[in-house]
């Protein structure tokens, strides 16, 4: 059950870095550069603001999933690992 | 300051106390809106003098809308200036404590109205520190569409008077531009819904600015509301509202830009364009409104 989980998590993990880097404005980096917990914005991969609006279409559009509640955006947004268990935990 | 990915602050410094407040509500109830004005010439006076930091604020913009003005010029327009926005706070006050009713003339309204029912989605409202923007904001209601204001928490109370929000008020509501990633998830989701987000185009909060021209100088504004709008695919409405006698106002909703995404160029520089686009109209607008234009932070100053 844990192994089928880690098992989707990094197919999950995998997708969202290639769809960050072909979506983003992250020049020169490769989607396997890009570590698991890495901090998304600020400090870390720094990501800015426009971004932060593609990564809300990207998982619409990619996910199907909509994030309304920004109580919990600070830890969704956080890093590649936690958004991918965002969408493990809510994809439809 | 700001920060994507946490607080953000500006400092806004707080003018005028209880007492002076007491003598403008007195005169206003006395001798009407001309009294409360008079009021103003001495007031504004005592401004000019003694408060330099006020003034200062306000020169970056003088300077580029009046650059051939000399020294005492430059002191004359910023004074007018200054009058010029006691007289829209009095208005202000005066439209909320119901003393004195405005003849509000709204352009752009039906054409707005068509854009808005062949689309299932909402608009981005922009407006910018240029006339009576909280007055113009009171002409959202006819909309009968649900509103969220991008605003600090420190302008609530303010805004919520001006508009005559109440606790109870449902079709309004206040998205803090302090929270996490700006408020860009709530903007987004409120425009999916068919709502209105309404944001200060010349206000960063948590986005970045881009390099555009304004008034022949090289100024940065947010991309944020059509970076947003590409994204949700909604137009963005410029709201503009300008006071042209003592009882009326126009509120103008005319300018409606639709920012998308094409050809090979970045995100960003073609979000340069519709920025500058806004720039443009701002420009049009201190043409023939050079005292209702209140930018007291300086746009030209790259942070």
């Amino acid at each position: 059950m844990g192994d089928n989980k880690e098992q989707e998590l990094q197919v999950i993990r995998r997708k969202l870095k290639e769809l960050l880097v072909s979506h983003l404005s992250l020049e020169d980096i490769k989607p396997e550069e890009i570590k698991d917990d890495e901090i998304l914005f600020g400090e870390g991969l720094g990501l800015d603001s426009l971004d932060a609006v593609e990564i809300v279409v990207l998982l619409q559009r990619n996910f199907g999933l909509e994030v309304k509640d920004m109580n919990q955006g600070r830890k969704i947004f956080y890093s590649v690992d936690t958004l991918a268990n965002y969408i493990h935990d809510n994809k439809k | 300051m700001d920060n994507i990915d946490g607080s953000i602050r500006i400092s806004t410094k707080r003018r005028g106390n209880k007492l002076g407040f007491w003598f403008f509500k007195f005169f206003l109830n006395c001798f009407g809106l001309a009294g409360a004005y008079g009021l103003l010439y001495f007031v504004c006076l005592h401004y000019l003098i003694f408060d330099r930091e006020a003034v200062s604020m306000c020169l970056s913009y003088i300077k580029r809308r009046f650059p051939k003005a000399g020294f005492f010029k430059m002191q004359l327009h910023v004074y007018r200036l200054f009058i010029s926005q006691g007289k829209q706070l009095i208005d202000r006050f005066a439209l909320i404590s119901g003393s004195h009713k405005f003849n509000i003339q709204l352009n752009g309204y039906d054409d707005l109205k068509k854009i808005l029912s062949a689309k299932d989605s909402g608009f981005v409202l922009l407006t910018a520190h240029v006339g009576n923007w909280q007055i113009a904001l009171t002409t959202l209601k006819k909309m009968n569409k649900h509103v969220h204001l991008v605003m600090r928490p420190e302008d609530n109370n303010a805004v919520r008077e001006s508009l005559g929000i109440d606790s109870e008020d449902e079709s309004i509501s206040i998205i803090s531009p302090e929270g996490y990633l700006g408020g860009v998830v709530e903007s987004m989701s409120a425009l999916k819904n068919g709502d209105i987000v309404s944001l200060m185009g010349d206000r960063k909060y948590g986005f970045e600015a881009v390099e555009v021209s304004f008034l022949k100088d090289k100024a940065y504004f947010p991309f944020g509301a059509f970076s947003i709008a590409a994204s949700v695919n909604c137009p963005v409405v410029v709201l503009l509202s300008s006071k042209v006698s003592k009882d009326k106002y126009i509120v103008d909703i005319s300018n409606v830009i639709y920012p998308k995404y094409e050809g090979p160029l970045s995100k960003r520089e073609q979000l340069k364009k519709y920025v500058q686009d806004f720039a443009d109209i701002l420009d049009k607008y201190v043409a023939e409104y050079p005292y209702q234009c209140f930018l007291f932070h300086n746009v030209w100053e790259k942070d």
